[in-house]
């Protein structure tokens, strides 16, 4: 049983709080990734679950068994880090075999193995090796190697690609989510890339400042950000956020105020919503579009536009709004001259609300069947 | 820094520089080649006129210059080998493994800089004199392997290891002080032969202790037994010079062979990098 | 973000964990340490405080030794043989030092050789510097009357014996002090020089501008190593001269041992290491400040 339940967990260095109550379930076989901002303490988490940190507080389970004070060798785990760790006097097979050995498994097991693991990860040709004769993703593989020879319950990987090139991260992506298709192991996770928590997790779990923000797979916490945090975190270019007052309700839409003084709507049910002033209306991107005439929209000024081949960014700048809003336009749509007033417009089922905390308001069933 | 008066003006001084300093060492072995007259004569010829081994027969013969090598030979050897081997463990420890006490103990074991040696020559003797350890290749050895300078070499170089090879150890299993024998040891290679030879010298070289130590003439180690032949050969200085230089040779031999190894560890010991 | 400072994450279970390996470990060195380091630490002090022989504690006697410590003419005298040979062999061993730190560097293909050179007096015996420089600085036979003229007996010379010492002390340990700054020279990177030489500068300038200010805390250390290590000059002098003529090249560390071994005074020449090893952490001190203060104003 390779499950691993957490409930309350906390971790306090000195004074200082860097995990602040955790609880969470990750089952059987699933592939679960931790993501979050520096210092969030996605990491810390991965450790304490590892057992290379104490834990301050709560209980760990891994498989059903309370785990907080077993030995990180006997939890039946295995970790990737982030700098591999590979043993540098050791060649690529003592590498991988190394934990075995000290298991005092028998010889020809450890090889037979080694060898499978190896083959595989398409490495067998450097087994006798040193790492410093290895690449980059090499390297990378044979730490995989390690991990794999152990036959663990969890696989633990502490942002193992944030060291390789940019074509060599996509493909070795690629690879993991076969390696956890063909293993069928329970993989947990870290990176601060949200592309790579989108595309390989079956679970997401954001964290900020020591706790969880959302639990969700990518697709839920992409169309349904519980909150301000999640909605700019995930995306890219982020999420446009606008101040925004509710001035009521119109056919089963919120209305808000917008900067510039205009009114929109917005599919959201802000009935619960504390206070009317204080809002965000969150956009993104992809939702926003760009028209140089009437009066309906949030107006704004057309500063600067990047040309990426498959998309056009536009960037406006809005008073009322740090920074400038990013709206995607097909590449070869015709746009006005930096300089020109602009108005940027929206379907109201693209939209959130967010309350003054940063809660998302709850979204409208309508908008389940709302035109794209 | 091509300006070629300084080219010129700097190879001159490094010439002259150098000769200078390997003067006294050519010196004496153009005098250590010489029949002991000739050292003394009214004639002074920079070469030996009469060119001859004697000087160098008759020290190794009379005295005790060949037991004195011996001694010291294994005197080093031991300093070496224990200073190594307790240093590395206590390193590691304050390195790597959390405990309470950490901080104080190494604190503690520092003091050791601030102390000088020499302060301590009369409670060691005392203390040695309790053990009935005077005049024992045991008295010489023992106060030379504790060394702050070397465990403190071995940590800095203990906590420049990144924490991940520890922590991948844990994870495949391994304790303490399998991690210490399998990861950190291997890793170490380099510092360790740099720190064993800049030991070994010393020892090598160490004339306070052993001059208050040894109290028998074939329990001298070679700074000291050197010292005796100003009494032992009267004034025949080609045997001086012949002791002399057969002293220093296997010292010198391990500066020429390990030159990069010597000077990595000298200077890792001074606190800088290497 | 990394646990960089271990005793942060040292929780109960993992300090448990470690704690018995840890004293097993540290348990050699501080037998060692104990033993043969502080144990006779705490008993110089102790043996400071009383009237003893070298073999025997006897009467507890205060602070009486140092009372007569400080009126002594001889205890003062050899703490002035030293602080005038610290004087004689600091600045020059620095200087040298420096000069042959830059030859070295400059003429980096005859690097093993020219290093070679100047460092090799370094790892010899003491006792072959000093036979070596007795040989060398015979009256009637001596290379160095032969070179200078006349008939002058250097180390029996109360002007001479010590300044006679000291250059043989140079010519032994210069070594190192190269050793420091062609380590230091090797860190100042090259990008400086070629922006420097760009900006039209050469020869002295560069040295002044670029060169100096970099090895500044490298010259620090070396002059604070330095002169702790010639305060604790004994064995050259001891030998070369045993200290005299006339006691002129008695230095602290001779004068403690002569009180200690051949007076069998152990309680008085306690004292006196007691008093040597104030002078050189006070010294010390007053060094590392006087270098902070200078470089704080230059900053």
């Amino acid at each position: 049983m390779a499950s691993v339940r957490l409930r309350g967990i906390r971790k306090t260095y000195g004074d200082n709080p860097v995990i602040k109550g955790v609880d969470l379930d990750i089952e059987d076989g699933q592939f679960v990734v931790f993501v979050g901002p520096s210092g969030c303490g996605k990491s810390t988490l991965l450790r304490m679950i590892a057992g290379l940190e104490d834990i301050t507080d709560g209980t760990l389970e891994l498989g059903g068994v309370v785990s907080n004070t077993v030995e990180p060798a006997r939890r039946g785990i295995a970790m990737v880090f982030q700098s591999y760790a590979l043993y540098p006097h050791m060649t690529v097979a003592e590498n991988m075999g190394f934990a075995l050995k000290l298991a005092k498994m028998p010889k020809a097991e450890i090889d037979q193995r080694v060898r499978h693991a190896a083959d595989i990860l398409q490495i067998a040709h450097l087994l006798d090796r040193k790492p410093k004769a290895l690449s980059g993703g090499q390297r990378q593989r044979v730490a995989i190697g390690r991990a794999i020879v152990r036959k663990p319950e969890v696989f633990l990987f502490d942002e193992p690609l944030s060291n390789l090139d940019a074509a060599l991260r996509a493909q070795t992506r690629v690879e993991l989510a076969r390696l956890h298709k063909d293993l069928n192991a329970t993989m947990i996770y870290v990176t601060h890339d949200q592309v790579e928590a989108m595309t390989l997790g079956q679970k997401i779990v954001v964290f900020n400042g020591g706790r969880i923000e959302q639990v969700g797979t990518p697709l839920e916490l992409y169309e349904r950000p519980a909150n301000l945090f999640v909605a700019g975190f995930l995306g890219s270019p982020r999420m446009n956020a606008f101040p925004a007052t509710l001035a009521g309700h119109t056919g089963g839409l919120a209305t808000v105020r917008v900067p510039g003084g205009g009114m929109a709507q917005v599919a959201a049910d802000a009935s619960q919503a504390q206070g009317a002033a204080g809002l965000t209306l969150g956009v993104r991107p992809e939702h926003l579009r760009l028209e140089t005439g009437g009066d309906a929209g949030i107006p704004g000024r057309l500063a600067l536009v990047e040309y990426l081949g498959d998309v056009a960014l536009a960037y406006v700048q809005v008073d009322g709004v740090d920074g400038m809003v990013a709206a995607k336009c097909p590449p070869d749509a015709p746009l006005p001259a930096p300089g020109t007033s602009v108005r940027l417009r929206f379907d109201p089922a693209r939209a959130w609300l967010f309350d003054e905390q940063g809660a998302a308001l709850p979204a409208l069933r309508e908008r389940v069947a709302a035109t794209p | 820094m091509k300006a070629s008066f300084w080219t010129i003006a700097g190879a001159v001084c490094a010439i002259a520089l150098a000769a200078l300093w390997a003067f006294p060492l050519l010196w004496a072995l153009s005098t250590s080649l010489r029949p002991e007259l000739e050292t003394v004569s009214a004639n002074f010829h920079w070469l030996p006129q009469d060119w001859t081994l004697d000087a160098y027969r008759k020290t190794l013969g009379a005295g005790n210059v060949v037991r004195w090598l011996f001694n010291s030979f294994i005197v080093a050897l031991l300093v070496t080998v224990v200073t190594m081997a307790i240093s590395l463990m206590a390193a590691y420890a304050f390195s790597q493994l959390r405990f309470r006490g950490r901080g104080i103990v190494f604190g503690i074991a520092m003091l050791g800089f601030l102390l000088p040696f020499e302060a301590l020559l009369v409670p060691l003797f005392r203390t040695m004199h309790q053990l009935s350890l005077i005049n024992s290749y045991a008295g010489i050895v023992l106060p030379q392997v504790v060394s702050p300078v070397v465990i403190y070499v071995f940590k800095q170089f203990f906590d420049a290891i990144p924490a991940d090879f520890r922590e991948a150890a844990m994870m495949d299993g391994a304790g303490p002080l399998r991690v210490l024998w399998s990861v950190y040891l291997p890793i170490s290679g380099n510092i360790v032969w740099a720190m064993a030879i800049v030991t070994f010298i010393a020892a090598w070289n160490n004339f306070l202790w052993p001059f208050i130590i040894v109290t028998s003439n074939d329990m001298m180690t070679i700074p000291l037994g050197l010292t005796q032949t100003y009494d032992a050969f009267g004034v025949r200085y080609a045997q001086l010079m012949a002791a002399a230089l057969l002293g220093a040779l296997p010292v010198a031999l391990a500066y020429v062979l390990f030159q990069r190894r010597v000077t990595q560890g000298f200077l890792a010991a001074s606190g800088l990098k290497g | 973000m990394r646990r960089d400072d271990m005793t942060l994450s040292a929780g109960p279970t993992t300090a448990r964990r470690d704690t018995l390996p840890a004293w097993l470990l540290l348990a050699p060195f501080l037998v060692a340490f104990g033993l043969f380091f502080f144990l006779p630490a705490l008993e110089t002090f102790w043996l400071s405080l009383t009237e003893s022989s070298l073999t025997r504690t006897s009467a507890f006697v205060g602070l009486d030794n140092y009372h007569t410590l400080l009126n002594d003419p001889s205890f003062w005298d050899s703490v002035g043989n030293t602080f005038y040979f610290s004087l004689l062999t600091v600045i020059p061993l620095c200087a040298i030092g420096l000069l042959m730190a830059m030859l070295v560097d400059r003429f980096a293909h005859a690097q093993g050789w020219l290093q070679g050179t100047f460092f090799l007096p370094f790892v010899l015996p003491i006792s072959v510097m000093t036979l070596i420089a007795d040989w060398m600085l015979q009256p009637s036979s001596g290379v160095v009357n032969h070179i200078l003229g006349g008939q002058r007996a250097w180390l029996a010379d109360p002007h001479w014996a010590l300044p006679a010492v000291a250059i043989g002390t140079i010519w032994w340990t210069v070594g190192f002090n190269m050793l420091l700054f062609l380590a230091g020279l090797r860190n100042i990177p090259a990008e400086l020089y070629e922006a420097a030489a760009l900006d039209g500068a050469r020869g002295f300038t560069l040295f002044r501008t670029i060169t100096w200010p970099a090895l500044r805390p490298v010259a620090t250390t070396a002059l604070i190593l330095q002169l702790i290590a010639s305060l604790k000059v004994f064995g050259q002098t001891y030998i070369l001269t045993s200290g005299g003529p006339f006691n002129t090249t008695r230095v602290a560390l001779h004068y403690m041992y002569e009180t200690a071994f051949t007076q069998s005074d152990a309680g008085y020449a306690a004292a006196v290491a007691m008093a040597f090893v104030a002078i050189v952490i006070l010294l010390s001190l007053l060094q590392v400040w006087l270098v902070k203060f200078l470089a704080g104003r230059d900053a």
